[in-house]
C-alpha cells in the first residue's frame, strides 16, 4: 500500500480517487522489447517505471507490474525507479535515484511467491556511517534524502539473490541484471544507467567485456545492499576472488550503461565527499582510473592480493596505479571521460529517447 | 507350543534376511500406513507414477523429467500417494492422451555444494576443495504456457 509520505504529488487524493473511480488512470513507461536492440540481443522484454506516475494514478506497485504484465505475451522484467532517492553503487559511489519495486511476470503472471520484491529503506543514522563509511558521501553530496539498495532478506523466499522470478524471467542483483532463464541469456542494468534511461538522459550500449567484469566484484560492504544482504565483503577485496577467470564472468553479456561522463562525475563526487579508493570506495577500474587523473591516493596498502590479482588480469597493475600522469581538473576528466574512464566493448551513446520508447496504457 | 515357536523363528528369519518380501506381503492399508512413516526410495517413486499412469482404467503413457540427476534419494511418502493420485486422476480426464510428469524446484533458487575431488590412478580421493553455487531455475509458468486449467494443490511454503 501506498503510504502518506508517497502519496505526495501535485495531485490531491480526491483526484487520484476521482480518476481510479472513473477509470481514468494511466500510467506512462518505457520499454525495451525482447529482441535484438541496435545490434545487442535483449533476452527478455524490460519494463520501466517512474513512481511518480504510480503515485498519480492512485495504484499500488504490484498493481502497476500487473498493468504492465498484462500487456506483455512473454517473459519481463519490471523495476519502479524513484527519481527522489538515493542509492549506491555495488562499489560505493553514491548517486540519485533508486529502484523501489522490482518484479517479474510472464505471460501477464506475477509469481505470488517470487515474483515481487520492495527494496528496504535505510534510514540515516551516524551509526550507519560509520560501519559503512562509504556512506560519508550521503549527507554531503545528498542531504536529507532516503536511501534505497536491495531488499531486507527477511521479506524475500529466495534463498540467496536478491531476485524476482516468474516463469522464464529472472530480475537479479535487485533489478539490475535480467536473465531469460530457458535461453539462459542474460542483459546487465547497473544502476547509473538506470538512472539516465529515467531521466532520458544518455547511455551506451554495448557488451560488458573483461573490465567491467572485473569491475563488479569489487564492492563495499553494505546491509541489505543491492547483491549482498550483509556485509559480507571488505572494502578492497574482490567478491569474486576468481584470479584470471574474473574478466571472464559477464564479459559476452549486453548492458546499458550510464555515458561515461555521468560516471566519472558520480566518481568525482565521491572522492570530493573524501573517500579513499580501495578503502572507503571500492577499487574498481573506473574508480582507480578516475582517481589517478585527479591525483586521489589509492589506499594501495588495503587492497587484497586476490583483488590485485584480479585487477591485474585486466591491465590496472600496481605500476600502472603509481605511474605519474598528468593531474586534471574535475571538469577536464569529465570532458575526457570516454578516454579515461574504462570499461564497455563494442559500445555506442544513444539519447535515452532515440533508444528506449514510451507507453501509455489505462491502469 | 513347539509349532508357535517355530513360526516366530521362521518370521525372525524373514524379517532379518528378507525384509523385501515382507514388504511384499503387506496388506495396501499397511502400505499406506508404513507409507506415511517412511520416505519412499527414487527407483519406487517412478515406478509408481509409471503404474499410475500406465494401469489406470484408461491406461496411457508417462514421461518422466527432472530427476535424471539423482541416483540415491528418499521422496516424501505422503506427497507419494497424492501425485500417484493425481497421474490417475489425469489418465481419466477428457482428451488426455498422455501425461508428461515434471520435477522443478519449488523455490527456484537452489544451493548446492560443488565438491572438486583430486584423485591418484587408484582412484583414492587425495586433495578435495569444497564451493557452493546458487542456481536459478524456471517457476512452474515455464512449463505451463497456454494452460488456463491449473489445480494448485501445493500447500503454503513451509507446509509439508
Amino acid at each position: 500500500m501506498l503510504t502518506t509520505e508517497d502519496r505526495k504529488s501535485e495531485d490531491t487524493d480526491l483526484m487520484i480517487g476521482l480518476r481510479r473511480a472513473f477509470k481514468m488512470a494511466k500510467i506512462t513507461y518505457k520499454m525495451i522489447p525482447e529482441g535484438m536492440l541496435e545490434g545487442k540481443y535483449v533476452p527478455l522484454n524490460i519494463a520501466f517505471i517512474d513512481y511518480k506516475e504510480v503515485k498519480a494514478a492512485g495504484i499500488t506497485p504490484m498493481e502497476a507490474f500487473q498493468a504492465v504484465a498484462k500487456t506483455v505475451s512473454g517473459p519481463v522484467g519490471m523495476n519502479i525507479f524513484d527519481n527522489d532517492v538515493v542509492t549506491t553503487t555495488s562499489d560505493g559511489v553514491m548517486a540519485a535515484g533508486a529502484i523501489r519495486f522490482m518484479a517479474a511476470a510472464d505471460m501477464g503472471k506475477i509469481n505470488k511467491d517470487f515474483g515481487y520484491l520492495e527494496m528496504a529503506e535505510m534510514p540515516y543514522s551516524d551509526e550507519l556511517v560509520k560501519e559503512e563509511p562509504h556512506l560519508i558521501q550521503w549527507q554531503k553530496n545528498f542531504p536529507g534524502k532516503k536511501l534505497f539498495r536491495g531488499p531486507d532478506p527477511a521479506t524475500k523466499k529466495i534463498p540467496v539473490h536478491n531476485v524476482c522470478i516468474t516463469g522464464r524471467a529472472s530480475n537479479n542483483n535487485s533489478a539490475t541484471e535480467m536473465m531469460n532463464i530457458v535461453t539462459m541469456e542474460e542483459i546487465l542494468l547497473p544502476i547509473l544507467g538506470q538512472q539516465q534511461i529515467m531521466r532520458n538522459g544518455k547511455v551506451v550500449l554495448g557488451l560488458t567485456g573483461g573490465i567491467i567484469s572485473v569491475g563488479i566484484g569489487m564492492i563495499m560492504p553494505e546491509k541489505f545492499g543491492r547483491v549482498f544482504p550483509t556485509r559480507q565483503f571488505p572494502a578492497g577485496d574482490t567478491a569474486h576472488g576468481s584470479g584470471v577467470y574474473a574478466q571472464t564472468l559477464k564479459a559476452h553479456i549486453p548492458c546499458i550503461v550510464a555515458d561515461k561522463a555521468v560516471l566519472a562525475e558520480n566518481i568525482i563526487n565521491c572522492f570530493k565527499a573524501g573517500c579513499i579508493p580501495g578503502k572507503t570506495v571500492g577499487a574498481s577500474p573506473a574508480v582507480l582510473s578516475v582517481a589517478r587523473r585527479m591525483g586521489v591516493e589509492i589506499a594501495m596498502d588495503n587492497i587484497t592480493d586476490r583483488a590485485y590479482e584480479e585487477l591485474a588480469s585486466v591491465g590496472f597493475t600496481k605500476e600502472w596505479m603509481t605511474e605519474k600522469v598528468d593531474i586534471l581538473t574535475p571538469e577536464e576528466i569529465i570532458a575526457k571521460a570516454d578516454e579515461i574512464v574504462p570499461g564497455i566493448v563494442d559500445g555506442t551513446k544513444y539519447n535515452v529517447p532515440d533508444l528506449i520508447k514510451e507507453y501509455t496504457i489505462e491502469v | 507350543m513347539s509349532d508357535t515357536i517355530t513360526m516366530n523363528l521362521k518370521t525372525i528369519f524373514v524379517l532379518i534376511y528378507e525384509p523385501d518380501f515382507i514388504f511384499s506381503m503387506l496388506s495396501t492399508a499397511e502400505r499406506v500406513i508404513d507409507m506415511k512413516l517412511m520416505h519412499t526410495k527414487l527407483p519406487e517413486f517412478l515406478k509408481k507414477m509409471k503404474a499410475a499412469a500406465n494401469e489406470s482404467e484408461h491406461p496411457m503413457d508417462i514421461t518422466i523429467r527432472g530427476l535424471e540427476n539423482l541416483t540415491s534419494a528418499k521422496m516424501q511418502s505422503l506427497r507419494t500417494g497424492r501425485i500417484e493420485h493425481a497421474v490417475r486422476e489425469m489418465t481419466m480426464k477428457d482428451g488426455v492422451e498422455k501425461i508428461e510428469f515434471e520435477v522443478i524446484p519449488r523455490v527456484p533458487e537452489t544451493m548446492h555444494t560443488v565438491i572438486v575431488k583430486g584423485v591418484d590412478k587408484e582412484g583414492n580421493i587425495k586433495h578435495a576443495i569444497l564451493e557452493v553455487v546458487n542456481i536459478l531455475h524456471p517457476t512452474e509458468e515455464a512449463y505451463l504456457i497456454g494452460c488456463d486449467d491449473v489445480d494448485d494443490r501445493r500447500p503454503e511454503i513451509g507446509r509439508h
